[in-house]
């Protein structure tokens, strides 16, 4: 009698949201009509990255029990993971780019659409043709947003080299500028201030286009201009850059005056926080960052850049039955990054489970590894476990460790082998 | 015997980094991300079913006291020989 006794709750409430969906709006295009599914609780799953897609393969096994929908934007997935590899050329972008696998997802209801608008008060998704959806229970993995806080910067400008920095086709735009390159050739990355997206990749990618340049023979410089004073595995890439790219790698710390307050598309130039000039001929401004924009469009993050939700669930802490996570989440001492996303999905669906058949919520505990390449044959990692805080509403770290500068060349070259495995898994699971 | 030996083990590594609230499952499904679903591997990370589980223990517990450079090095450091063997036991039921 207990088990369902929430779904009963929401059922209720669901049905008449499917009966006023009726009459102020168009009709949520995905079948629905048959009394079975009308019986199940709905589970919609917006966004179908490392985070909505470890969910949904989570929730599979219980497909017969829920009615599952998925709401994506693009038609193929592209991730971010491996892709500074697909910009200097070392993979294939077939590599990271993923069909979905409509046999697998047979009894998943799969929408291609973005999301307009979520209607909480009456636990309604509006998608980008104006359909209505119910859900019982939401959960939002849409990735994040960008601030354009630079002056002169507009990260949706088609005409400047694009930041590459969520997993769209600016990447083909992004090669193509780095093609077209000079025999000499000034560089600037402009790294974002904390909390962003993947913190080792601005650094990884300045290894890479320092390892693609010089493979392609082209005399270059790398600036790169940082919003902080520090970065993470930051003693690790400096070794790096002096052993095997000698002087063309240059990082300018804040305290240094490495914050880009300015950009000049016309004469490509920046300007830094203390009134530095620096020009060159191929400026990447990888922005700051925020959490995704439907999440501020539907009011879920109020005045905050990022989402608060209960660790133990994903909850939002102050709208039911919505559940965010990956890089648009605070998460504590967790970085925003895949393996984050990975980690923190499998907690939500399984305690999503256990809520909707009212069994005990397990108490989590997180891994986070993250490698970075500084080359085809070199890889370095980072990682730390976490769990909750004993009042069990902070997510935190029992310490992070890093590959050991001094580690020999060979296991190097064994952690490039552990991230390509790492990734083959994940993908392998998630997308099938 | 094995139970003796791994009894021996509880006694002589009581610590426990984890809250002991913390089921071993939650700790595995971790190990699946990079181990694969089945814990079958791939071309470059091994499969854990061509491990016996007496042979995954001690690797384990090798990686722990080891300080070398291999992730795996990283990843158990947090993990004592109870949790090792909990996890061994829910692995190994589950991969035979």
């Amino acid at each position: 009698m207990k088990k369902f006794s929430n779904y009963r709750r929401s059922f209720l409430k669901s049905s008449s949201y499917f009966l006023s969906s009726l009459l102020f709006g168009t009709l949520f295009k995905i079948s629905d009509s048959t009394a079975d599914t009308k019986l199940k609780p709905r589970i919609i799953i917006v966004g179908f990255g490392i985070g909505g897609a470890t969910c949904l393969s989570y929730l599979l096994k219980f497909s017969k029990n829920f009615d599952i929908v998925v709401i994506e934007k693009n038609e193929k997935i592209q991730t971010c993971p491996m892709s500074n590899l697909v910009i200097a050329d070392i993979i294939p972008y077939s590599y990271i780019s993923h069909d979905f696998n409509h046999k697998r997802l047979k009894n998943i209801k799969f929408l291609n659409s973005s999301v307009k608008k979520i209607y909480t008060y009456k636990k309604i998704i509006e998608t980008e043709d104006s359909s209505k959806v119910y859900y019982d229970y939401l959960i939002l993995s849409p990735g994040i947003n960008f601030k354009n806080d630079i002056d002169g910067y507009n990260s949706e400008d088609r005409t400047i080299v694009p930041h590459c920095w969520n997993g769209t086709k600016d990447i083909f735009n992004f090669k193509k500028r780095l093609n077209d390159l000079e025999k000499k050739s000034t560089i600037i990355i402009s790294a974002p201030d904390y909390p962003y997206r993947c913190p080792p990749a601005p650094y990884e990618r300045a290894s890479l286009l320092a390892n693609f340049l010089k493979r392609k023979k082209i005399n270059f410089k790398i600036l790169i201009l940082d919003s902080k004073d520090s970065f993470t595995k930051k003693d690790i890439f400096l070794n790096e850059w002096r052993n095997y790219y000698k002087e063309s790698i240059e990082w300018i710390s804040k305290s240094n005056g490495g914050k880009v307050v300015y950009f000049d598309k016309k004469d490509n130039y920046v300007k830094t926080s203390n009134g530095s000039k620096f020009k060159a001929d191929f400026i990447n401004i990888i922005p700051n960052q925020k959490a995704a924009d439907i999440l501020t469009r539907s009011g879920l993050n109020g005045d905050k850049d990022w989402c608060n939700v209960n660790p133990m669930t994903f909850e939002l802490n102050d709208f039911r039955d919505i559940f965010v996570i990956g890089d648009s989440i605070d998460a504590g001492d967790m970085p925003k990054s895949a393996f984050s996303a990975n980690s923190q999905a499998k907690i939500l669906a399984t305690n999503l489970v256990n809520r909707i058949y009212d069994k005990e919520l397990l108490n989590p505990v997180f891994l986070n590894t993250c490698y970075s390449f500084s080359s085809s044959r070199r890889a370095f990692s980072i990682t730390s476990w976490y769990k909750l805080n004993n009042q069990k509403t902070k997510i935190v770290s029992l310490g992070s460790s890093t590959t050991k500068v001094d580690a020999l060349s060979h296991q190097y070259f064994n952690e490039t082998r552990q991230a390509y495995g790492w990734y083959e898994n994940l993908v392998k699971t998630i997308y099938g | 015997m094995k139970k003796n030996k791994y009894l021996i083990f509880l006694i002589l590594f009581p610590f426990h980094i984890f809250a002991n609230d913390i089921q071993i499952n939650v700790i595995i499904e971790n190990c699946k991300s990079c181990h694969g679903q089945n814990y079958e591997g791939n071309k470059y990370i091994k499969s854990l079913k061509t491990l016996e589980k007496e042979e995954f223990i001690s690797k384990m517990i090798k990686y722990t006291t080891s300080g070398d450079n291999h992730v795996m090095t990283r990843i158990s450091k947090v993990l004592n020989k109870k949790d090792i063997i909990k996890m061994a036991e829910e692995i190994y039921e589950k991969v035979q």
